[in-house]
């Protein structure tokens, strides 16, 4: 009775608030129970006890009713409502804005203060001042009432006192310690409101505040406790959709281009995203048990930013080609598929679907993409690309991705030592995880083929494309030259750096029309040189403009 | 299909043609208004952006003076005379405590700071501790990359400075009476030529320390690779009396 009531009452606010935040992308807020893990040996009634006011879960607001009967009588119901929402809408039309920013700020935390626990502290508490000043100066709030009537731990009174001074506005908050007047001091210099410095200023928040949440983060533990939640709503990963999360490690993967950096944050976030059904295994990871391998992971999301056109050829077939059912268009997908129809007429991921095919009866030639085989050099003159970002492995992963959007297999050939075993062989699957984890393997050791292994797996296929990348110091070079030159294949060689083997290669193959070489002379080149030339490769038309 | 449309039009009634008033689909959009509200934050950081401003030119007109070619040799006579320019441009600016420690983050960022040269930057940083209003200044510097060199020098007697995080090479040089604090290690050469005052150093202290000592105390809480010659001092490590003591040989690796 009484959730329905404050239901109609948030509902009668709505159209306001939306209004005063220009009308954010966000359902209407409900009224409901909120995850707010009570704390050790503290009842709800007990006056010290701080709930959760508000909760935040895929873009769906919900407000603790909990919370706001134990908010009666300090602030009128629908004042303390609105408070919350516009805390709330704030995050989704400020700050944080996008798990990207999110997690930006989090690594730039973490470097500060060194622990995980800590650093999502500081990450949350910058986000809220943020929004909350955000809020102050742009819209007319009932948030500096809020913040009057909340009860405050050690770092909030800090946090509040910060308040009256860049807002300008009493919360009733007077200093006992001289240290926190100080903290303060340095807290108050920060362009808050400034987007394009928050990972700068972020650290200097994270300095200032470092002793004090490190103070709470010992009490916390010396009490056993959880300690209090946040009453303005958790920063966690829930805050975002899979497809938000998806987006926000591929844009974070391409920004800093660092595995450590990349891999760090991952496994820091390692539990949620697990808790989320974000493994390793199954599709987009959407499965629960695996582990996280942040390295795969790493390589997924960076590869994703890069889509490679595949040439199609004649393939024969047992039959022909015939439209069976839809499925979502990625970008990089072919567009001769898309069912205008079913996609409204535009061209968007999430909207567009392209048609499935699915072979009929009798025998004929129709355009394909034929499976490829990667072979990929993993010996000790390569980069490890567990311990740093290897263009190798990155160009491997972007064929993959363009061969496994055109619905053909991948096999991958990971070699070192291989006579002496130092080799993985995959068999074609159209499984990306296996593919990425064959590639990410690293041996370290001589660079040896053995023509054994890769002879079956040509032989088997009658169209194959073969992709070759490796910096070309092949002890058994002349092996595999004379091997190419019996093969009628489309190949790709790729090779790192110039050096005799890669010229005494370039020149054993320079009239073959079916092998395409491409030299790298800078590493860090080798992820837009490989893609643009094998577009021009696949694609006469982009050679001929 | 026009002459269709042309005859249902035909029939229509004067008060059907009577067309209803348009709408316009962004009337709700007039009632915003942007306001332009001021916050004391933006007044906060309008005034530390300009006092930065002033700190920044301070430091290129020093290097303009001391640093022409961009290089800049650590010798008494070029220490002497980089303060002295130093302290012409600090003493008129209006700073406080904090302008310091972003002014040493600046001077990592080349978009800010465009050239970092260690011996006039710990110079100019020096001199901003010397005349700062506080009596009392902390310096929270574990994220710097850079270990700042000549942090301390001249530090005045009523002065504490205290640094955290590593220090670089000549450290709390011809300190005159001031209290440093490093919390972290310094390099080498720390407290040579001070006179009177006191160095804590948290960690480890390196080779030559302090050389041509003429007073004060330096404190190590951690191990000192080498002492210089002293000519009168104390120095401790690890609450034990080093200098003067059983006399090491100056810069003696233990």
């Amino acid at each position: 009775m009484e959730e329905k009531r404050l239901q109609t009452l948030i509902e009668e606010i709505w159209p306001r608030l939306k209004r005063k935040h220009l009308y954010p992308e966000i359902p209407i807020p409900k009224v409901g129970k909120v995850n707010d893990p009570p704390d050790e040996g503290m009842e709800k009634n007990d006056p010290a006890f701080r709930g959760v006011g508000l909760e935040m879960k895929d873009k769906q607001l919900t407000i603790n009713p909990s919370f706001l009967s134990t908010m009666k009588g300090k602030m009128s119901e629908e004042n303390l409502i609105e408070a919350l929402l516009d805390h709330g809408i704030t995050h989704y039309t400020f700050c944080p804005w996008d798990f990207q920013t999110h997690l930006a700020l989090y690594a730039e935390a973490k470097k500060v203060m060194g622990d995980k626990e800590t650093a999502k502290q500081a990450a949350t508490h910058f986000i809220d001042v943020i929004a909350d000043t955000h809020c102050v100066k742009r819209r007319v709030t009932e948030i500096p009432e809020l913040h009057r009537n909340l009860k405050k731990g050690a770092v909030e009174e800090v946090i509040a006192s910060l308040y009256q001074r860049i807002w300008g506005i009493d919360l009733g908050i007077s200093f006992s310690k001289k240290g926190n007047e100080e903290v303060v001091r340095r807290l108050a210099r920060i362009p808050y409101l400034d987007r394009s410095r928050w990972t700068e200023s972020i650290r200097k928040f994270s300095r200032s505040l470092k002793p004090l949440l490190i103070l709470e983060q010992k009490e916390k533990e010396s009490g056993g406790g959880k300690g209090d939640s946040n009453p303005l709503g958790e920063h966690d990963l829930n805050h975002y959709s899979y497809e938000e999360i998806d987006q926000g490690l591929r844009d974070y993967a391409q920004k800093t281009m660092g595995l450590s950096e990349f891999k760090e944050v991952v496994e820091d976030f390692s539990a949620e995203l697990k808790e989320m059904g974000y493994g390793i295994e199954g599709g987009m990871g959407r499965g629960r048990g695996a582990p996280i391998d942040a390295d795969i992971l790493f390589y997924m999301k960076l590869a994703e930013n890069y889509s490679i056109p595949l040439k199609k050829i004649p393939l024969e077939e047992a039959g022909t080609l015939h439209p069976h059912s839809h499925s979502p268009w990625e970008v990089g997908s072919p567009f001769q598929d898309i069912d205008i129809w079913t996609s409204f007429g535009k061209i968007m991921p999430g909207i567009t679907q392209i048609w499935k095919k699915k072979e009929g009866k009798g025998r004929g030639k129709i355009e394909g993409a034929p499976d490829c085989l990667i072979i990929i050099d993993s010996s000790g003159s390569m980069i490890n690309p567990r311990k740093n970002l290897s263009y190798a492995v990155l160009g491997a992963a972007c064929v993959t991705n363009a061969y496994l959007r055109n619905h053909s297999k991948v096999a991958v050939y990971n070699f070192s030592d291989a006579p002496m075993g130092g080799r993985e062989v995959l068999d074609y699957t159209s499984n990306r995880e296996e593919v990425y984890r064959t590639l990410c393997k690293y041996f370290g050791g001589g660079t040896a083929l053995d023509l054994e292994d890769i002879m079956p797996m040509i032989k088997k296929k009658k169209e194959l494309d073969l992709f070759i990348i490796t910096d070309m110091k092949i002890t058994n070079l002349e092996t595999l030259i004379g091997f190419f030159g019996k093969i009628q294949n489309r190949i790709t060689a790729v090779h790192i750096g110039e050096n005799p083997y890669a010229s005494r290669f370039e020149k054993a193959v320079e009239k073959r029309k079916n092998i395409n070489i491409f030299t790298v002379k800078k590493k860090e080149d080798i992820p837009h040189i490989i893609l643009g030339s094998i577009r021009e490769y696949f694609n006469p038309i982009h050679k001929a403009r | 299909m026009k002459n269709g449309c042309s005859k249902k039009k035909a029939f229509l009634s004067p008060q059907q043609e009577v067309r209803a008033p348009l709408i316009n689909p962004f009337e709700e959009f007039r009632a915003f208004q942007f306001k332009h509200t001021e916050i004391p934050l933006d007044q906060i950081v309008r005034s530390t952006e300009v006092i930065m401003d002033q700190i920044r030119l301070g430091y290129e007109k020093l290097l303009e003076e001391e640093a022409k070619e961009l290089v800049w040799m650590v010798q008494y006579n070029t220490i002497i005379k980089a303060y002295e320019v130093a302290e012409k441009y600090v003493k008129e600016i209006d700073y406080s405590a904090e302008d310091i420690e972003d002014f040493c983050f600046a001077l990592e960022t080349p978009q800010k700071v465009p050239y970092l040269i260690p011996g006039p930057a710990g110079i100019y940083i020096s001199a901003l501790c010397n005349y700062a209003k506080e009596e009392e200044i902390v310096l929270k510097l574990s994220e710097l990359k850079t270990e700042i060199n000549l942090i301390g020098f001249r530090l005045p007697r009523g002065k504490r400075l205290m640094v955290e995080g590593d220090t670089g090479d000549f450290t709390g040089i011809g300190l005159e009476g001031g209290e440093l604090l490093v919390e972290g290690n310094t390099k080498n050469w720390t407290g040579a030529g001070m006179r009177a005052g006191k160095i804590l150093v948290k960690k480890n202290i390196g080779l030559h320390t302090g050389e041509w000592m003429m007073g004060g105390e330096i404190y190590v809480e951690g191990r000192v690779r080498g002492l210089g010659n002293i000519v009168e001092g104390k120095v401790y490590e690890r609450d034990k009396l080093v200098y003067p003591g059983k006399a090491r040989f100056p810069n003696q690796y233990y």
